[in-house]
């Protein structure tokens, strides 16, 4: 999917619910009218206080769910005071959000199996991702590789067990599905001949999981996309401070970097260089 | 109301755009009503590409953010063939904003600037902290009375002049440049500083150094606007922290003909709009003017 500036809206809109869904994270429910636009798995919002910002710039998170027009969740994990302010905000906190922005995940064809990796929150994407498959009619080649520190950081996963996909849960402990990394989990997947190695694989995480995935994709000629987490100045386009390194081979053959905001933050891998 | 003239050029508005906080292009222009900006300032345009710093390039601290873009901007020759057409037509003043590493590079810049029909005025930028080279025009008046006098040779279009504030005293360039035909000042860009992670006992920033911008420089920006307007007789652009009505009304009274909005439009893109309105409110309620309040402040 690509969407440029044009369908992007700056509007105020209150925080409705929140739930908390394992360690330091919530998701929080926006009610936001009038938003005509597409908004599709791997776009993000720009989300901060509408008054008394502890934040002099706003904090990108991906679009978790939709679950009716006019309501929105995010899924957040509290890093420092950008995320802590808005999930410790009281039901009825006005936000300042900017979205739709970026470009998300191609919900792949029918018959393409597709396989998401997701670390900690890197799960965020895949929700409404994985709904999108359902409603095509791909719930049986549909795979998720969901990757936590220990259960506690399988975030919201009931969300994800309830859709009915193939869903292989990996922690670091041991203390839900297979103990390791979510990318060892794939690789004895793909080994076993499980996973198709043709699948279309989408990764979202922390920059060290993307970094192991990016290795292991090529190392394996998988069809990989990542949705990055470059930090983030303005989100739409306008500051330059989200550069990631472009490779010589891929689409953006004219500069040595994209801007994540705009051109991303989902990259085919073939297209950049981390 | 709120129309506000420099040199030849009506603005609807004495808001402005930053350089560098609103895009190379007018894309972002969507998030404002027309009637509430008085120029669009796009990012500074050097003669060749650049690519700007390693990453990370930005860092926020309490009241502001620090960043080392470097720059980054895909050179003269793409901007006159692919932005400069965008240009024309455009409900809205575009000042283009040039960069460079010596006179020669400013001068090829501006004489670009003058033939696009969609520049209504020019900013040089004598004050870029990011790159090497780009903060010694702005300490040295005799460096900068050469260049802005080179540019003043090759344009006649509104030419404005943006200083740096990592000065001791910032009037001599002031002077400098209104002697050498600027005919605004903008004042001012971003203040050097530096960010440290004790943990890593390592700056924050990957150019180490880097421009804050933001609320927190703001009265910095009040004391050298103030300075300047006493200094010489051009119009003076206000830049550093300005983010609500407020603000820009601080500025205006400490000598502000114009106010540029940058670091707020992070958080806020349509946030000109949002200020615009204030202001006629404002003004309106206490049945003032800008003009009345323009460099009252009583020192
Ligand atoms: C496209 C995108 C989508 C994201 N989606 C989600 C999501 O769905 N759920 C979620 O919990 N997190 C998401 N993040 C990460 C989230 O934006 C950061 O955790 C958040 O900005 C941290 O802000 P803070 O003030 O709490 O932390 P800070 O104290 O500012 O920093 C804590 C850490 O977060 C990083 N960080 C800070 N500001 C930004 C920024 N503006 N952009 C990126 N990283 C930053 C810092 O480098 C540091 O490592 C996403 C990031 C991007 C770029
Ligand atoms: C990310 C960023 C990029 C900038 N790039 C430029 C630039 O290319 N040219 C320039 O003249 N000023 C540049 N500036 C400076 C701004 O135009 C402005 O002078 C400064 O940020 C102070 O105003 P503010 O506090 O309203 O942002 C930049 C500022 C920021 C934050
Ligand atoms: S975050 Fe500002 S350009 Fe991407």
């Amino acid at each position: 999917m690509s969407l440029s500036l044009d369908s992007t809206q700056a509007v105020l809109a209150p925080i409705v619910a929140t739930r908390e869904v394992g360690e330091q994270t919530w998701v929080i429910d926006v009610e936001i009218e009038d938003i005509t636009s597409d908004f599709g798995p791997g776009q993000f919002a720009m989300l901060s206080l509408a008054e008394n910002s502890p934040t002099v710039i706003a904090r990108p998170f991906s679009l978790y769910e939709r679950p009716a027009p006019n309501r929105f969740t995010f899924l957040i994990q509290k890093m420092g005071k950008g995320t802590a302010a808005l999930v410790d905000a009281p039901i009825g906190t006005m936000l300042r959000c900017l979205l739709p922005l970026g470009n998300g995940f191609d919900v792949a064809a029918v018959e393409q199996d597709v396989v998401m990796v997701a670390g900690g929150v890197g799960s965020a994407p895949f929700l409404i991702y994985a709904q999108q498959r359902i409603a095509l009619g791909a719930r049986e080649n549909t795979h998720m590789f969901f990757g936590g520190r220990t259960q506690r950081h399988l975030f919201d996963h009931q969300s994800f067990d309830a859709l009915g996909i193939n869903m292989h849960y990996s922690t670091d402990d041991g203390s839900h599905g297979f103990k390791g990394n979510v990318i060892a989990c794939l690789a004895t997947e793909l080994d076993k001949k499980r996973i198709s190695k043709k699948s279309v694989i989408v990764a979202c995480g922390p920059a060290g999981l993307l970094h192991a995935f990016a290795d292991f994709a090529r190392l394996r000629n998988l069809n990989a996309y990542l949705s990055l987490e470059t930090y983030m100045g303005c989100g739409f386009g306008v500051c330059n401070a989200c550069p990631v390194p472009t490779s010589v081979d891929g689409k953006f053959t004219d500069w040595p970097y994209a801007k994540t905001c705009t051109e991303g933050p989902v990259f085919s891998l073939a297209d950049i260089s981390i | 109301m709120l129309s506000t003239k420099i040199a030849s050029l009506d603005f609807a508005t004495p808001l402005m755009t930053g350089s560098g906080t609103f895009g190379h292009d007018p894309a972002a222009l969507r998030f404002l009503n027309p009637a509430d900006l008085g120029a669009l300032v796009l990012k500074t345009v050097t003669p060749e590409p650049r690519h700007g710093n390693p990453v990370p390039r930005m860092a926020e601290f309490e009241g502001g953010i620090v960043n080392a873009i470097g720059l980054e901007n895909k050179g003269l020759a793409y901007w006159q063939d692919t932005v400069a057409p965008t240009l024309e037509g455009l409900p809205v003043p575009v000042v283009a904003n040039a960069g460079g590493h010596c006179a020669d590079d400013f001068v090829e810049v501006v004489k670009a600037f003058q033939d696009m029909n969609g520049v209504a005025a020019i900013e040089l930028n004598l004050s870029c902290p990011n790159v090497q080279g780009g903060i010694l025009y702005s300490t040295d008046s005799i460096g900068l009375a050469k260049v802005v006098t080179a540019c003043r040779e090759v344009s006649d279009k509104p030419m404005f002049v943006k200083l740096s504030p990592n000065v001791t005293d910032i009037r001599p360039l002031a002077k400098a440049a209104a002697d050498s035909g600027a005919d605004a000042l903008t004042v001012c860009n971003t203040l050097i500083g530096m960010l440290v992670d004790w943990r890593l006992r390592q700056p924050v920033l990957a150019n180490g150094i880097g421009g804050m911008s933001g609320p927190a420089v703001k009265p910095v920006a009040m004391h050298m606007v103030s300075q300047c307007a006493a200094a010489v007789d051009i119009p003076i652009i206000a830049s550093g922290g300005a983010a609500c009505a407020d603000d820009v009304l601080e500025f205006v009274v400490a000598g502000a003909t114009a106010v540029q909005i940058g670091t707020a439009a992070f958080l806020n893109p349509a946030v000109i709009s949002q200020i615009a309105s204030d202001l006629r409110s404002i003004l309106a309620q206490e049945n003032l003017t800008l003009a009345d309040l323009r460099g009252s402040l009583k020192l």
